[in-house]
C-alpha cells in the first residue's frame, strides 16, 4: 500500500553495511543482530527468564482485531502475537511450519497441509481441519472480507482427515504459500466468530492460537495481551507476562518515551533520529532490512509519459545515489526495480539506472522534446517526501526538465492514483515476502481499479508475470524476475528510488528479538532482562 | 433569565443547520474516499464496492445528506467508518481528556494571569509591568508544539519529574492522572494566561481612569480595596468574553498539544478522522464541537449578568 509515512531509516548505515545485513537476511548466516547483540563476544548467552510487561509504542492505533476484515498494516503487528498463520517466515524469508506442520504439492494446482495436532484456540476449542476449512470459507465468502483477492487462486478447501486439508487451486500459484504467512493464513476460532460476530472487531478474547492472548483494548489508550499458558509449543517462549501496546503519534515524543524508559520498544525510527539514537546507551537499534519498494508511478495513459523516451529521459536525469545519501541518509539502497535486496529473487547483477545527462538529452530529442518539457509530481505532504521532491526537481532541471510539485494528504494521493489523474505520483509499497506481491498487481494489464496506477500494458511483461506464478521451482522463478526487472527498467512504469531499512529501537532490557524483514514484531521468544 | 436561555437555544438551530450543511459539503468535496484509505493495500474492487454500497456512499450527495440529517434528528449520529463504532461512543471516550485538559489549563491560566495582570495594571510602567509584558509576549509568540517539546525535554527527559506522554484519568488514578495532564495543561495554560493577562491589564487600566475610582480614593478607601472591589469587578467583562471563546477552542482545537503528548482528545479524533475521510465521524464531531462552542458562549452571556447587574436581563 502507499504507506502513510516513510518508514525507514537509521543513521549512516553505509551501503555496504546494508548489503551485508541483506546478505544475512537473504543468504543466511547467524540470525540478525538482536537487541542482546551488544553483549561481548564469547560471553555465554544468558538463559531467558519468564515475566515482565513489554510496553510497545506505535504510531497509530489498530483498526480491527478481525484479521479477515483488516486492511491496515498496524493491525498485523498485533495479530502476529495473538494469531498464527499456517506457514511462517524465518529471518531470511524462508518458509517454516506454522499451524501447518508440513505441506506438499502433488501437482501445481493442489496443496495438502498436514496440520499441527494438540493446538487449542484461547477459548479452549480445538484447532483442526474443520476449523481451517471454516476460516478459508469465511475469508472467501464473507462480504466484507479483505482477504478475497489474496485467496483468489483458491477454488475450494477439502477436509481430508481431522488434521489434513487440501487446497484445490483454480490456477497454479507459486506465491500462495508466502501469502499464507500473514493474515490470509491466520486461523481464528470458529466458535468465537459465530458467537461474537461483529464484536470480534473490538474484542479478540479467545480468538487465536498464538503465544499471547487478548485481554483488553481500551481504544486510544492501550491494548493488552497476556501469555498463553496453554501454548502448544513447550520449548522456548512465550516468556513475557504481558504485552501492552500504546499509540504515540509524535515521533520525537515516542523516541523520548523510549529513552526515559516509559516504553520498551518502538516500531520504527525516523532517518533523522537514527544517529542520535545509536549514540544513546539506553537504546538499542536494530536495522531491519524491509521488503518495501519506494518509487514513483509514471502515467502511461496520457502525455507526457505515454512516450517511452520521455520516461527514460527522466530516469537518466535522476541521480539515485545522491537521493539515497542526501534524503534517506543512507538508510536503504538505490533500487534497481521492485524486488528488495532481502528477497531471494533480488538480482544483484542488475545495476540501478545511473545518471547520464547526455543520454537523457538524446532521449528528450527522441521523444520530440529536445528543449525539455514540464510535468507535475503528486506526492505526500511529509518532510521526507518534500525533500525528495526538491532534490528530484533540481536534478531534472539540469536536463532541462521542469518538475512541478503537488503536495497532498494520503487520502487524496490514493484518490488521484486510483483515478489515474496524475502524471507522476509517489508510491510507497510496504512489500510482500514473495516477489509476486511486489510485482504482479502493479504491472499486469488490469482494466479498472487496481494498483497498476501507471496503466502499463505490455504483453511480454504480462507473460512473465503469469509464468512466474505457474513455475514451481524457485531458481526458475528467480530468472523470470531478473528478466522482469530488466524489462521494467526499459519500460519504466515506475521510477524506482529506494529499498529502505526499517529500524526498530529497544530498551537494553529487551532480549531475543528476531527481526524478520516483513517488519512484524513477533514477541514469542522475547524476554526481559 | 430562562427566557434568555430559551431564546438563545432557539437561535442555535439555524446555526447548527448551517454548520451541518457546511461540514457535510466540505468533507465530501475533499478528494479521497474512506474506503480507499481503509483498503489501501487491497486490489479487490468488488469488496470496496460492497462496502460503499453498504455505507450508502454510492448515492447522490443530497440524498446522503438528507438521510444523515434525518437520523441526527432522531438522535443517531451514525457509526465511524474506520472502527465501526457509534460516533457518540467515539466522542464520549475522547471528550473526558479534552474537558479535563481544558479545565486544568483554565485553572493554570487564571492562577498565573490574575496576579500578574492586576499587579501590572496597579503598578503601570514599573519594572514589574515590564516583566509582565515580557511574559505575555513570550506566551503569545511561543508556538504550542515548541513549548510542549521544551517542557518535555526539561521535565520529562532531563529532570524526569513527569511522564512524557500518555493519559490516565484523574478521576480513577488521581496522582497519575494529574501527572499525565500537567505538562499539556501548562503548555495550553501559559498561552492562555498571556492572552487573559493582557486583556485584564488593559481593561483594568480603563477602569482605573473612571470617576468612581477617584471617588473611592477620595473617600479614603485603601488602594487594594479600590483595585479588588471596584476596578477588578468592572474590568472582568472582557476577560470573561475572552475566556469563553478560548474554552471553546481548547476543547476542539488543542490538536497539536494532544498529538505531542499522545492525549486521546477530541481534537486528535477529528484530525485523524479527516485524514481517514471518516465522513460520519468528522460530521458528528464537528457538529458536537459547534454545540460546545454555543454552550460556552451562552454561559458567558449568563456570567455577564452575574458580574454586572446593569446588563441583567429582566
Amino acid at each position: 500500500m502507499p504507506s502513510n509515512r516513510p518508514r525507514t531509516g537509521p543513521r549512516a548505515v553505509s551501503r555496504r553495511a546494508f548489503l551485508r545485513l541483506s546478505a544475512f537476511a537473504a543468504g543466511g548466516l547467524t540470525p540478525l543482530t538482536s537487541p542482546g547483540a551488544r553483549r561481548a563476544w564469547g560471553q555465554a548467552a544468558p538463559a531467558p527468564k519468564k515475566g515482565g510487561t513489554l510496553r510497545v509504542g506505535f504510531y497509530v492505533e489498530a483498526a480491527t482485531m478481525d484479521p479477515h476484515l483488516s486492511g491496515s498494516k498496524v493491525d498485523r503487528q498485533v495479530y502476529h502475537n495473538i494469531y498464527e498463520p499456517l506457514v511462517t517466515l524465518d529471518n531470511k524469508l524462508g518458509l517454516r511450519p506454522g499451524l501447518a506442520e508440513s505441506w506438499q504439492q502433488p501437482d501445481a494446482k493442489t496443496i495438502i497441509f498436514k496440520l499441527r495436532q494438540g493446538v487449542k484456540f484461547h477459548d479452549g476449542t480445538d484447532f483442526n481441519a474443520e476449523a481451517a476449512k471454516f476460516n478459508f470459507n469465511r475469508m472467501k465468502t464473507e462480504p466484507k472480507s479483505v482477504r478475497k483477492g489474496e485467496l483468489a487462486s483458491v477454488e475450494s478447501v477439502d477436509v481430508v482427515d481431522a488434521y489434513t486439508i487440501r487446497l484445490n487451486l483454480r490456477r497454479p500459484d507459486a506465491a500462495l504459500l508466502a501469502t499464507l504467512t500473514d493474515r490470509a493464513g491466520m486461523m481464528v476460532s470458529p466458535k468465537v466468530i459465530q458467537e461474537k460476530g461483529a464484536e470480534l472487531e473490538r474484542n479478540a478474547r479467545g480468538a487465536g492460537t498464538g503465544p499471547f492472548q487478548f485481554v483488553e483494548w481500551v481504544k486510544d489508550a492501550h491494548l493488552v495481551l497476556r501469555r498463553n499458558e496453554a501454548y502448544w509449543s513447550k520449548s522456548g517462549g512465550p516468556y513475557l507476562d504481558q504485552i501492552r501496546y500504546r499509540p504515540i503519534p509524535d515521533d520525537t515524543v515516542k523516541l523520548q518515551s523510549l529513552q526515559t524508559g516509559e516504553i520498551d520498544v518502538m516500531d520504527y525510527v525516523q532517518p533523522r533520529d537514527v544517529a542520535a539514537v545509536k549514540a544513546d546507551r539506553n537504546v538499542v537499534v536494530v536495522d531491519v532490512p524491509s521488503l518495501a519498494d519506494f518509487a514513483y508511478q509514471l502515467n502511461h495513459t496520457k502525455p507526457p509519459f505515454n512516450v517511452k523516451a520521455l520516461r527514460q529521459a527522466v530516469a537518466y536525469s535522476v541521480d539515485l545515489e545522491q537521493i539515497v545519501k542526501g534524503v534517506w541518509l543512507n538508510v536503504g539502497v538505490p533500487a534497481n526495480g521492485p524486488i528488495p535486496p532481502t528477497s531471494w529473487a533480488y538480482d544483484s547483477g542488475i545495476p540501478f539506472i545511473k545518471r547520464d545527462l547526455a543520454r537523457a538529452k538524446a532521449k528528450l530529442a527522441e521523444g520530440g522534446k529536445p528543449g525539455g518539457f514540464s510535468f507535475t509530481v503528486t506526492t505526500n505532504n511529509i518532510p521526507l517526501n518534500i525533500q525528495e521532491a526538491e532534490v528530484l526537481q533540481a536534478q531534472l532541471a539540469e536536463a532541462g526538465i521542469t518538475m512541478k510539485v503537488k503536495l497532498v494528504d494520503s487520502a487524496t494521493l490514493l484518490a488521484d492514483g486510483n483515478s489515474k489523474s496524475f502524471e507522476m505520483i509517489s508510491y510507497q509499497w510496504s512489500g510482500r515476502p514473495d516477489p509476486d506481491g511486489n510485482t504482479y498487481q502493479f504491472y499486469k494489464t488490469s482494466p479498472g481499479v487496481s494498483l497498476n496506477w501507471s496503466g502499463i500494458s505490455n504483453p511480454q511483461i504480462d507473460a512473465i508475470l503469469d509464468k512466474s506464478r505457474e513455475t514451481p521451482r524457485q531458481a526458475d522463478r528467480k530468472k523470470l524476475f531478473s528478466e522482469l526487472t530488466r524489462l521494467l527498467q526499459e519500460e519504466l512504469p515506475m521510477l524506482f528510488i529506494v529499498h529502505p531499512i526499517e529500524p526498530k529501537a529497544f530498551s537494553p532490557r529487551v532480549q531475543g528479538y528476531d527481526p524478520v524483514p516483513d517488519g512484524m514484531m513477533r514477541f514469542r521468544e522475547v524476554w526481559l532482562k | 433569565m430562562w427566557q434568555l436561555v430559551l431564546h438563545r437555544m432557539a437561535a442555535t438551530i439555524p446555526v447548527l443547520f448551517l454548520v451541518s450543511a457546511g461540514v457535510f459539503m466540505l468533507i465530501h468535496l475533499t478528494p479521497g474516499d474512506p474506503i480507499d484509505v481503509m483498503m489501501a493495500e487491497s486490489v479487490d474492487a468488488g469488496v470496496k464496492e460492497t462496502l460503499r454500497r453498504e455505507l450508502g456512499l454510492d448515492r447522490p450527495l443530497a440524498l446522503q445528506y438528507a438521510h444523515w440529517m434525518g437520523r441526527i434528528l432522531q438522535g443517531d449520529f451514525g457509526r465511524s467508518i474506520r472502527n465501526r463504532e457509534p460516533v457518540i461512543e467515539n466522542v464520549g471516550r475522547r471528550i473526558r481528556p479534552s474537558l479535563q485538559l481544558a479545565a486544568l489549563a483554565m485553572v493554570i491560566s487564571l492562577v498565573v494571569a490574575f496576579p500578574i495582570g492586576i499587579l501590572s495594571a496597579a503598578r503601570r510602567n514599573s519594572p514589574l509591568d515590564g516583566a509582565g509584558s515580557l511574559f505575555s509576549l513570550f506566551g503569545i509568540c511561543m508556538p504550542n508544539f515548541l513549548l510542549a517539546l521544551l517542557l518535555i525535554f526539561f521535565f520529562g527527559v532531563t529532570l524526569r519529574w513527569l511522564p512524557i506522554s500518555g493519559y490516565s484519568d484523574p478521576f480513577e488514578e488521581p496522582l497519575a492522572g494529574l501527572r499525565s495532564l500537567a505538562l499539556p495543561a501548562v503548555t495550553l495554560g501559559l498561552a492562555l494566561a498571556a492572552v487573559i493577562m493582557r486583556t485584564l491589564r488593559s481593561s483594568m487600566l480603563e477602569a482605573l481612569a473612571e470617576d468612581y475610582v477617584r471617588t473611592a480614593r477620595a473617600k479614603g478607601v485603601s488602594e487594594w480595596r479600590v483595585i479588588g472591589g471596584h476596578v477588578l469587578r468592572n474590568a472582568l467583562i472582557p476577560v470573561v468574553t475572552v475566556m469563553g471563546l478560548q474554552l471553546g477552542t481548547l476543547i476542539g482545537g488543542a490538536v497539536i498539544t494532544e498529538y505531542v503528548f499522545a492525549l486521546p482528545g477530541v481534537g486528535r479524533l477529528v484530525v485523524d478522522a479527516v485524514f481517514a475521510r471518516d465522513y460520519p465521524l468528522v460530521q458528528g464531531v464537528v457538529l458536537l464541537i459547534a454545540v460546545g462552542f454555543i454552550a460556552s458562549n451562552l454561559i458567558v452571556d449568563l456570567l455577564y449578568g452575574w458580574i454586572d447587574p446593569r446588563i441583567r436581563i429582566r
